[in-house]
């Protein structure tokens, strides 16, 4: 390269740069990220800016879809919460990454612990002694009056000594240049994970850059929480579980993730169970101690015996555990005691009473209403405050989605709230309006790309780790769609940007302490919920019999296509073993084009194709800590892409959406194969698919092998993928005798029965078993006959009557199995019909 | 007075129950003017588990666990209780109930009798405008609290309909208030949401009443239930008062406390989570038999 080029291209990316900021303007009285007080462009920010403009436009936009296409394939959804089917939204990334300075966050960090210190002291006294409320400095209204004041726990002192050990907190950048603390999160903060995804997307998208900048790394941070959950594990008879609320929680994702990340056991309520005030998980190897809870089911659900009788998520009991000490929760229940607005006006006292320090970060200004002179305050100063529930989120009648604007209430509402302000006042709270400063996000592309300010506001993380308070470096930053917009929250549209901690020196690429809990070597994961073995059996059999449907269809609508078979005999045999699979209504779909395409098509009747892969996703979706995300996907993109309208209605438009998906089930079936460690789990998968692949073979035999006409056969071999392997074998036609071995007993063909069969005997092995004595469970008997029978039977003088037994003994097995390891259970979703 | 109590609850289920874990409220505690002399709870079939404790509030509770199939469950609770009115008060010189509105909100208390646990919104009393206005009748501006709480406790007496077939267990204060009707339960839980709407401090007790029996009869055996009212915080002097709007009457030796809560749901005398398909029958059984 020449210098002058040089000079050109150089000279041309400081255009870009000038480009990007020329019309960048803070708003008015708002304090701003990129341009400091001064007016002048933060050298960080710059810094940014010009590394941007010298990977061009093109490049940019480049690496801005790989950041894109990796938070889409790792399936990073929220989901808009109460919804059932489907509203999983992607996670929308801004690409500008939120920058903090060195001397910056050193004081931020230090205010955080400094809370997190603080909030735990409040929670020890007001689930203990209630010394504060005693003397006076916290009003025990405020305590009493929180629904998270959770009175079953009054006298528990948590495992570990500590009621918070993952805290956030919700900071902004005043109109002063300070950051204010917003809120507080301690009952179960949601977001860390979704920081972890952003930063992996965006590092990896920028990978040059990141490097550059020193930016701190997080991985150190989640070690060290960990680590501190883990020393509180005294049994180790099962991992730390992280308890879920389930897949219908607007953040489960995030849920699965992190336990995934953290090598936590994900489980649900039904999970656990509490015998003599012990906590235990269910595992198909029986119930084994659960000591340590990570939770993020809110903690009044988590108890329907002592805490709300209605929540159906809780496990009973668990209470009681927790005052005998024999188990600790992060945080501890009741822990959401601390995020009650009214908290924040006393705070500035509390620090000074408990920690005798003066608080590092402020809060917002808060005046709680259940005293004289600061309610006499917000009526005077109503419409320049924030009105705002002081206890709960909302004030039913009066407040009932949170807080609002003074100045945007209508004179009627206003006059009710001042009344009920006058009777009720330790309801409220006024808050001082806060306007939080602005960072630069990236509008347009090419060109015309422009960084323009955005207001934002920064979730920061605490958490107790082996030796004392740890904040990760980094955070999860929301921004507002709208220019002026004061609250950000996801639900309202925004997007979300990773926190660059930015270090003076270069950041080591991996944490530098070793974790005591890693260095131990394991080969088997020992923990298997009996919940988490369900869905994964059920999952194997879902997707197995969405493959079966698929091949049947496929099969009728080759044979009109290919018109060198006698088709409509054929196709009609193929159409009753697709009635006896499917369910769809005879009189509506007269023909067997039509039924053929009501099976690959209908999403309203039962085990349709795209019910299947409804089912299929479900199951997926309770265990998907336990599923690659390549293989997630492949079950996400089968449901996907049966639910979209076929473009036609003609046999070939079948013929390729069937091809289409059973591709899609080729690629889980390989990943699950290749990828999938052989463990308990893998087994379950293993067995539901076998099982049911068994049961599909026999009925297409029972269709289509016994008359013997070659068209049948011809079909049957289809089904069962074993036509190459019948030509090499035989050349000649195909007769019955052969082909009915070949595809029912022939133990080394993969589609074959008595394939399956041994396959079932040997997972079934590997299980822990639950018959005494060494003798064969019921399951494994049965397993074991059916190998012998169908290793031994002579294809020649086979009847249906003998495989009609065959798939009796299949669904016995099938039934066996959940009394032995999944009892009282449901399915993810209860299977109509068969088995 | 002294009582002996006994009550019988009887759980038939429909298909027999294999896991069950429940609370129970049915012993009595000792409280101000009343004393335990004896008090025994017998549990048929006997219990996997059994824990007797106190719950926050200062109830005796029981937690058991059924690890079995059982088809019927029977609780037998026997009690011997003295009961003693505290001398009579002077509801007009009651603190006026404004003033009782800052002292309770201001308590530093957080003990099971401060009336900072009374004063908010609880799982089936929400605060509610309706029946605020209807209670704010009683409580003209500088109203003696005694004097405007048992006005309330007579309204309710005189303008709701007592009819068991209007209302259920889980029937809201806003319900009952709505259709005048209901049982005990409904009338305390009214009259409770209508005391914290207006910033009073109220309880929910249940307890037992003893029947007054008719001049020159003997009473009837078995004609008594399980009843409920209300208690008013008074101030720091006088604390806690009894008022029972089912009978529009203040409390003194006529009832037996069994449990103290914010509601129903924390003074229920069986809350549990019981595997079951079927549905059960329930029938209680209670005597309240004035000895001496």
């Amino acid at each position: 390269m020449t210098r002058k080029q040089t000079n050109r291209r150089s000279r041309e990316a400081a255009d870009r740069a000038e480009r990007l900021i020329a019309n960048y303007r803070p708003l008015p009285g708002v304090a701003d990220e990129f341009i400091g007080p001064d007016g002048a462009i933060r050298p960080h920010w710059m810094r940014f800016v010009e590394t941007m403009a010298d990977l061009g436009p093109a490049e940019v936009q480049h690496r801005f879809a790989l950041a894109d296409r990796h938070l889409a394939d790792s399936g990073v959804v929220f989901r808009v919460y109460g919804e059932e089917n489907g509203d999983e939204r992607p996670w929308p990334l801004s690409h500008v990454p939120f920058l903090i300075e060195p001397k910056e966050w050193a004081r931020l960090e230090a205010g955080l612990i400094q809370r997190a210190r603080l909030l735990d002291a409040i929670l020890g006294d007001a689930y203990g002694e209630g010394w504060l409320a005693a003397d006076g400095a916290l009003p025990a209204a405020i305590i009493a009056g929180s629904p998270e004041y959770l009175r079953p726990l009054v006298g528990a002192r948590p495992v570990g000594g500590h009621h918070l050990r993952f805290y956030a907190v919700d900071v902004g950048r005043g109109p002063d240049g300070r950051w204010w603390v917003v809120s507080d999160r301690s009952q179960a903060p949601s977001g860390a994970g979704y920081a972890l995804e952003n930063r992996i997307a965006l590092s990896r998208a920028l990978p040059d850059i990141f490097r550059s900048f020193n930016v701190e790394r997080l991985a150190g941070f989640f070690q060290d929480f960990r680590a501190g959950l883990n020393a509180l594990n005294r049994h180790e008879e099962t991992r730390v579980a992280l308890l879920t609320p389930g897949p219908l929680n607007e953040t489960y994702f995030e849920h699965a993730y992190l336990a995934r990340y953290l090598g936590f056991v994900l489980v649900e309520g039904e999970d656990l169970t509490v015998r003599d005030d012990t906590v235990y998980m269910r595992t198909i190897s029986g119930l084994k101690r659960a000591d340590v809870l990570l939770r993020r089911l809110d903690a009044d659900f988590a108890d329907p015996l002592e805490l709300n009788p209605a929540s159906r998520l809780g496990v009973p009991g668990l209470a009681g555990a927790v005052r005998q000490r024999n188990v600790a929760i992060a945080n501890a229940l009741g822990a959401g005691l601390v995020e009650a607005r009214a908290m924040l006006g006393f705070l500035p006292g509390l620090a000074r009473r408990v920690l005798g320090e003066d608080l590092i970060l402020p809060n917002v200004a808060t005046w709680w209403c259940g005293q004289t002179l600061e309610r006499d305050h917000v009526v005077a100063e109503f419409d320049r405050m924030v009105i705002a529930p002081a206890l709960g989120g909302s004030v039913p009648g009066l407040l009932d989605r949170g807080a609002m604007l003074g100045s945007a209430i209508t004179p009627g509402h206003k006059a009710e709230l001042i009344r009920a302000l006058g009777r009720r006042g330790a309801d409220f709270v006024g808050q001082e309006a806060v306007k939080l400063s602005t960072t630069p996000t990236w509008r347009g592309t090419g060109d015309e790309a422009r960084l323009e300010p955005r207001p934002s506001i920064l979730r920061l993380y605490v958490a107790r780790g082996r030796d004392g308070w740890t904040v990760m470096p980094g955070g999860f930053c929301r921004i507002s769609d709208q220019p002026d917009a004061r609250a950000v929250t996801l639900h309202q549209g925004g997007a979300s940007a990773d926190v660059w901690v930015l270090s003076d020196e270069p950041v080591a690429e991996t944490t530098l302490l070793p974790s005591p809990d890693k260095v131990a070597l394991q080969r088997v994961t020992s923990t298997l919920p009996s919940r988490a073995a369900e869905n994964l059996f059920w999952l194997g059999r879902y997707v197995e019999r969405t493959e079966a449907a698929l091949r049947l269809v496929r099969a009728i609508a080759g044979r009109h296509v290919d018109a060198e078979h006698d088709g409509a005999a054929v196709v009609e045999r193929l159409d009753a073993a697709l009635a006896e699979a499917g369910s769809v209504d005879d009189d509506e779909h007269a023909t067997p084009s039509a039924r053929a395409l009501a099976i690959l098509t209908d999403r309203g009747a039962f085990n349709t194709a795209p019910r299947l892969a409804e089912a299929s996703r479900r199951a997926a979706s309770v265990i998907r800590d336990r599923l690659s995300p390549d293989a997630w996907r492949c079950v996400a993109d089968l449901e996907a892409l049966m639910q979209q309208p076929l473009e036609g209605e003609t046999d070939s438009d079948i013929l390729e959406r069937a091809n289409a998906a059973l591709r899609l089930i080729a690629a889980f079936s390989g990943l699950v194969h290749e990828n999938m460690v052989r463990q308990h789990g893998w087994r379950f998968l293993e067995t539901g698919r076998r099982i049911e692949r068994g049961l599909a073979i026999a009925r297409a035999v029972r269709y289509c092998g016994m008359s013997g006409r070659p068209g049948e056969l011809d079909a049957l071999l289809e089904l069962a993928d074993s036509h190459i392997t019948y030509r090499i074998r035989y050349v000649m036609l195909p007769a019955r005798v052969p082909v009915v071995d070949l595809v029912l007993l022939d133990s080394r063909n993969p589609r074959a029965l008595a394939f399956q069969a041994e396959r079932i005997r040997q997972l079934l092995l590997e299980l822990p078993a639950h018959a005494p004595a060494g003798l064969l469970g019921p399951a494994d008997r049965l397993a074991t006959r059916l190998a012998a029978e169908t290793g031994t039977a002579d294809a020649a003088a086979l009847g249906i009557d003998h495989i009609l037994g065959f798939e009796r003994d299949l669904m016995r097995i099938s039934d066996e199995i959940a009394l032995a390891y999944f009892t009282h259970r449901r399915p993810a979703e209860p299977a109509e019909g068969t088995a | 007075m002294l009582y002996d109590i006994r009550q019988t609850t009887r759980y038939r289920y429909a298909a027999p129950v294999p896991f069950a874990r429940q609370v129970l409220r049915l012993l009595p505690v000792a409280r101000a003017g009343q004393r335990v002399i004896a008090a025994d709870l017998v549990i048929t079939p006997a219990p996997t588990e059994r824990h007797d404790g106190l719950d926050f509030f200062g109830n005796r509770i029981t937690t058991v666990a059924f690890a079995f199939p059982h088809e019927a469950l029977t609780l037998e609770t026997r009690a011997r209780v003295a009961v003693e009115a505290g001398p009579p008060l002077d509801a007009n010189a009651t603190p006026a109930f404004e003033q009782i509105r800052d002292q309770a909100v201001a308590d530093t208390d957080l003990g099971p009798t401060s009336p900072v646990h009374f004063l908010f919104a609880s799982r089936a009393i929400a605060i509610d405008e309706a029946i605020g206005a209807y209670a704010a009748a009683s409580f003209p501006p500088g109203r003696p609290i005694l004097a405007a709480a048992f006005d309330l406790t007579r309204r309710i007496k005189a303008d709701f309909a007592y009819d068991p077939t209007a209302t259920d267990v889980t029937t809201l204060p806003g319900d009952a208030f709505a259709k005048r009707a209901g049982v005990c339960q409904d009338f305390a839980h009214v009259m409770i949401a209508g005391l914290r709407t207006l910033g009073l401090p109220a309880a929910y007790v249940s307890g037992f009443l003893r029947t007054l029996p008719p001049p020159g009869q003997p009473r009837l055996e078995g004609a008594d239930a399980t009843h409920a009212w209300v208690a008013v915080w008074c101030g720091r002097d006088i604390g806690w008062v009894g008022l029972d709007p089912t009978n529009g009457v203040q409390v003194a030796e006529d009832h037996v406390v069994l449990a103290v809560g914010r509601d129903y749901s924390d003074a229920a005398p069986v809350d549990g989570v019981i595997v079951t398909s079927g549905d059960h029958e329930l029938d209680v059984e209670v005597d309240v038999v004035a000895v001496a």
